[in-house]
């Protein structure tokens, strides 16, 4: 292996998509490798598989201890107005599908399904060293129930406002003061950039009450106004991340672009910010998830507003006290899921495209 | 503000950034920098409005409350006792205790929480690798599962009953599977393997630091007849360095404030054990839970003074190793 | 006051005079936020509720859920009793407020000391309001100026609720304990059903045994099953591969567990003394024992595991024969048709079934005592049905137990003896074990709801039980000390 990084390849002119084809000789490699990759993400993954099987249970099924971990259904049969549960029993030379009826510890009654009006048949033994007959079958309907009972459009709507103003707030403002501390010398820009990375060494759960004292005194507590504003000042996090790229980005072309006569923002639109693209997608990637998940300042702020909830709060109402339905909630966080994916599948293309581009312009 | 008085970050961060932006020579030397200066502190302008005005506030309001008896019961009226909390503080041994607890953590999980990504973002951005996009996606997945949900998910896999994790061990033989989350000796292990879940910020921060590699350097790396660790050496690592600092940096903020996966498990009561009472845990539990707002902020104190006092230690180390092309 | 002047409301609102008005500002010490003490607010009664009153009708907010009631089922009986309650009530305007259980706590600790509390809390139970002592107000007066009539509560459940800071809550929903039982799983041992009635003998292979723990122990034994079929009293008994168990307790709160074995307190009657009731540690002995050397209850990992106990408690799944809880697991119970309701056994000769119970409180921060006392009276009165159904909740009154057993049992397919837990109220526990006790939420995290003990207890098999105990009381009365 030569160079692992794919940036090794040569720039390809724009519009071109850029396609890794490895040379015959390495398709073997190629297809190794992947598989391998494939394997490590089986077991990463496999929480969420199994989430999506508990999602698509019924409520018969979970709890069930001889149950499988796929979705499956038993066959029953109704008896007498009952429904009784098929066993295989070992009868009559051979295996044959019966309804347990009466459940004993050394012999049970059973009753034959096709054959209910012969009675009921005794059987020596243990029911419970019994097979039953699961057949897969997932519920489907889970997901039904719970985008009904939560109002699913509504709290999407809230959720995908919330993320996407609060995105653009932090791209712009994040862009902006990276921009500031990364290209240019002031005096005092060291203690203001201490200052900066200070802040988030604060533990979040001492400073609660007073920002949310701060908010209500302001009259925001209530509305969207405390998740979205302090957006549009910048945060840390991101700031600190942008200046670490924008560093890496050599200054040549800064330069030109000044001796062009280009002002500082002139500079930012059309030369930094297509160059720092990838970090950009990135900090835009983190506050969508970030804002999609978070709980608890929603929950805070508009906890007497349940119009305004996001998702993550309108949830949890299917984690509470008395209400555990397992396939509700995994469902419901599957749900939640699709969104941030959908976006996250669309920006990383970007990804390879921010890329491409800067490639060009070298 | 605590901030202030303390060498400042960048100073130490010498390489960083900071050359004049402006080359007109008809302006004189003085004039240029007042003009960069107004410069920059116009595109600071909003952080530096937004932390007058959501930030400071907030902060200065919780070390007042470290020097008070504030809580929500308020048993005896509000009054100012000095450092009380803070004497309170150093005589308690739970305090030394959770502090250890969160220091032999960090040392566990910090290369792993820095390394890890590292290594995945050089895999997606492998050219051995088919349908990277689709792989991408499927190794941010996680990343995208509210935590608490996540910390769940795991704890069912991990269950010494019924998990996933157990019915595959005895299935390949394995009689008596170890109880993961409640065995002192596999309880970090299991705590970092959860950790690994939130993979995906990191693994995009460095993905997004390799696409911004000029592939030339490679292609000159390679007529000079490097091979593939040569080019990871003399290229990848020097080149990503910035994003390994933050990601350090970061890191490093995040593992001493780690409490929220052990709040989730144990309800955060430090089990098994006491091997996961956290100093944050603590802190969270004193200022959420039991409404000891002042004991509360005086831990935040503590952290606060240690988490500074190695960041600063990081970034002086960091003119060493940290390598900034926009620079020169 | 100095403690009301220093609110931090007020501290804070200063600062942020201070900051954006960018210093130099006298911000005035007005004590706005203090001046909310209700009781100096002398307020005329609104005397005719049919009239708006000038400035618009009072809002008054209702918190829910420090104790269940969050759920959107009980979620849409709640939104209608508001809706129904403003149109009835035009000089009162109701919102309500739902946070999930998991941050109630947290949320109502920041409103209050934020300074934007409710005025109605609840359903609260008798611990979740511990959590908040000292700040609910003494309704004796408001009770006094309406006449409210409490004469058809069981004193003793009124008594619940008089507490050193007054008369804080009206009896509302009452949750006695019973033995709950699978009918089915008791036939197919060829096993007698547990005794309905407090007093009846058991009789186990032709022998009238009491009906205490002992008791209770054997026939657990026969109703816990391993995968082939064999009983835990059977030579060959599996416990690795244990398909049904005989007995649960009450494992939420080990006070709770404890209760069921006697009455009693983890403090002193000093008030600050940490002490173990005997007969605690004789059911976490049992409790212990049933798990590790009985192998009848569940362990720790299993109760923890959503493929053994996907809903709270490992009865409502099928796989448990019996289980000692409060009447407000009915909730869990529709899948099973075949359960029923049965006497607590008895320790040391004495019945002792822990109680709960349930009710809304207003919080002395209120700044319409009246107005939410009458929103009050109507939760506990015109909407009460309604909402004890939603709740699952038994009527504290005792003229309506009868329709709220009526109410109970239409939820349910197979007819349940419900007179057994009308009778287990004359054995709630007193006083009751979720009485407050210093540093009320910390001491918890050591016996509550995944508290240290409770989850060692469970995951930990071959600990000396007298030492773990010993230490449960030492580390109590480190945390007492510091709250003194």
């Amino acid at each position: 292996m030569t160079a692992l990084g794919a940036a090794a390849q040569p720039p390809l002119p724009i519009g071109r998509r850029r396609r890794f084809l490895p040379k015959p000789k390495e398709t073997g490699k190629s297809f190794l490798f992947t598989f391998i990759v494939v394997i490590v993400l089986a077991t990463f993954l496999s929480p969420i598989l199994r989430s999506v099987f508990v999602s698509l249970k019924t409520p018969e099924q979970v709890g069930q201890l001889d149950a499988p971990q796929y979705p499956a259904v038993l066959q029953t049969f109704d008896y007498q107005g009952k429904t009784y549960d098929v066993y295989d029993v070992p009868i009559e030379g051979g295996l044959k599908p019966l309804a347990l009826v009466k459940k004993g510890r050394e012999s049970s009654q059973f009753v034959d399904p096709s054959n209910a009006a012969a009675g009921l048949i005794t059987w020596q033994g243990s029911w419970r060293s019994l097979d039953r007959s699961w057949t897969f079958s997932p519920e489907w309907s889970n997901y039904a129930t719970v985008w009904d009972q939560i109002d699913y459009p509504r709290l999407l709507f809230n959720t995908a406002a919330l993320a996407l103003i609060g995105m653009v707030g932090t791209i712009l403002s994040c862009t902006l003061v990276a921009y500031g501390f990364a290209r240019f010398r002031f005096p005092g820009r060291g203690l203001l950039f201490t200052i900066l990375i200070a802040t988030i060494f604060l533990p979040y759960a001492v400073t609660i009450i007073p920002t949310y004292t701060f908010f209500l005194k302001l009259g925001w507590v209530g509305t969207w106004l405390p998740l979205l504003v302090p957006t549009f000042f910048a945060n840390a996090y991101d700031v600190f991340l942008l200046r670490q790229y924008l560093l890496t980005i050599p200054r040549e072309m800064d330069e030109a672009a000044s001796i062009d006569g280009a002002g500082p923002v002139r500079t930012l639109v059309s030369v930094i910010v297509p160059q720092a693209w990838p970090a950009i997608i990135a900090v835009a990637i983190f506050h969508v998830v970030y804002a999609w998940n978070d709980f608890l300042a929603p929950l805070i702020y508009l906890s007497t507003k349940p119009e305004l909830q996001p998702l993550a709060v309108g949830l949890a109402h299917f984690n509470t006290l008395h209400y555990r339905n397992q396939a509700f909630i995994q469902a419901g966080t599957l749900m939640t899921m699709i969104i941030p994916v959908l976006i996250f599948l669309v920006f990383q293309r970007f990804f390879t495209r921010g890329i491409v581009i800067s490639g060009v312009e070298k | 503000m605590a901030a202030i008085g303390v060498q400042p970050l960048e100073a130490l961060d010498r390489r960083a950034g900071g050359r004049r932006f402006f080359r007109r020579p008809s302006l004189g030397r003085s004039a240029l920098a007042r003009h960069e200066a107004k410069w920059g502190l116009i595109f600071l302008a909003p952080w530096i409005f937004g932390f007058f005005a959501f930030t400071l506030i907030p902060i200065i309001a919780s070390l007042i409350f470290s020097l008070t008896n504030l809580s929500l019961e308020q048993t005896q009226p509000l009054r100012f006792v000095g450092l009380d909390n803070f004497v309170r503080m150093l005589g308690d041994h739970t305090t030394w205790d959770s502090l250890a607890v969160t220091f032999r953590f960090a040392a566990f999980n910090l290369p792993i929480a820095i390394v890890v990504p590292f290594v995945v973002a050089l895999v997606l951005n492998s050219r051995y690798l088919r349908g990277t996009g689709l792989f991408r996606t499927l190794f941010f997945l996680p990343y995208v599962i509210p935590f608490v949900s996540g910390v769940l998910a795991w704890q069912g896999m991990l269950n010494l009953e019924t998990g996933w994790v157990n019915e595959f061990l005895r299935m390949i033989g394995v009689q008596n599977p170890p109880n993961w989350l409640q065995d002192t000796t596999l309880i970090y292990p299991s705590l970092a393997f959860i950790g690994l879940w939130g993979i995906g910020a990191g693994v995009i921060v460095n993905l997004a630091g390799l696409k911004g590699i000029p592939t030339e350097l490679y292609d000159a790396a390679r007529i000079d007849g490097a091979g593939w660790w040569a080019s990871l050496r003399n290229v990848t690592l020097p080149m990503m360095s910035p994003v390994i600092f933050y990601s350090l940096i970061l890191g490093i903020v995040d593992v001493l404030q780690y409490f929220l996966v052990p709040l989730v498990l144990y309800n955060g009561t430090g089990e098994p054990g006491g091997s996961t009472l956290f100093f944050n845990l603590l802190l969270y539990k004193q200022a959420f839970n039991f409404q000891n707002y002042a004991y509360g902020a005086t831990l935040a104190w503590l952290l606060f003074a240690i988490t500074l006092a190695i960041t600063l230690i990081v970034f002086r180390t960091s003119r060493r190793w940290v390598y900034y092309a926009g620079e020169r | 006051m100095t403690a009301r002047l220093f609110r931090p409301g007020v501290l804070l609102a200063t600062f942020a005079l201070v900051a954006t008005a960018c210093g130099g500002s006298n911000a005035p010490p007005s004590p706005s936020g203090a001046a909310s003490s209700p009781s100096a607010v002398a307020r005329e009664a609104s005397v005719g509720p049919a009239t708006v009153p000038p400035g618009g009708p009072v809002e008054i907010r209702w918190y829910c859920c420090l104790g269940g009631g969050e759920a959107p089922e009980q979620k849409a009986v709640e939104d209608k009793v508001v809706a129904d309650f403003n149109a009835a009530h035009p000089n009162i305007h109701l919102t309500f407020e739902v946070v999930t259980y998991d941050q109630a706590n947290g949320q109502l600790a920041t409103e209050l000391q934020s300074g934007n509390p409710p005025d109605i809390v609840g359903p609260v139970g008798i611990g979740g309001a511990n959590a908040f002592h000292g700040k609910w107000l003494d309704l004796a007066p408001l009770i006094q100026k309406t006449n409210y009539d409490l004469s058809g509560f069981p004193s003793n459940v009124v008594d619940i609720y008089k507490l050193d800071e007054g008369q804080v809550g009206i009896p509302f929903a009452i949750y006695p304990s019973a033995l709950f039982y699978r009918k089915g799983l008791f036939e197919e041992a060829n096993l007698d059903e547990p005794p309905h009635k407090y007093g009846d003998k058991y009789t186990l292979d032709g022998q009238p045994l009491d009906w205490n723990y002992d008791t209770i122990r054997q026939v657990a034994k026969r109703l816990t099953v391993d995968k082939n079929n064999k009983d835990a009293t059977q030579g060959g008994f599996d416990p690795k591969n244990i398909r049904q168990w005989g007995l649960e307790l009450q494992r939420d709160d080990l006070r709770g567990l404890g209760a069921y074995f006697g009455s009693g307190s983890l403090v002193a009657a000093d008030g600050k003394t940490a002490q173990i009731p005997n007969d605690w540690a004789a059911g976490w002995k049992f409790y212990y024992q049933s798990i590790w050397t009985d192998h009848i209850s569940l362990t720790g990992p299993q109760f923890e595991s959503k493929d053994i106990n996907p809903e709270d408690y490992p009865f409502f799944a099928g796989n448990v024969a019996m289980s000692e809880n409060f009447l407000w697991s009915t909730y869990g119970v529709g899948k099973l048709d075949d359960w029923d309701l049965a006497a607590v056994p008895s320790f040391n000769g004495r019945v002792t079934a822990a109680f709960n119970a349930d009710t809304f409180r207003i919080l002395k921060t209120t700044k319409h005592p009246d107005e939410a006392f009458e929103v009050l009276q109507y939760l506990l009165g015109d909407a009460a049905p309604d909402l004890l159904k939603a709740y699952g909740g038994f009527p504290a009154r005792t003229a309506e137990q009868a329709a709220g057993i009526e109410a109970l049992q239409s939820q349910f397919k197979n007819q349940v003896d419900w007179q057994v837990a009308v009778d287990g109220i004359q054995y709630a526990d007193n006083p009751n074990f979720e009485a407050p006790m210093p540093a009320y939420n910390e001491s918890l995290g050591l016996v509550g709801s995944g508290g240290k003990y409770l989850t060692e207890f469970g995951n930990k098999p071959g600990l000396d039980m007298d030492t773990e105990i010993n230490k449960l009381r030492s580390d109590l009365q480190a945390i007492f000390d510091k709250a003194s």
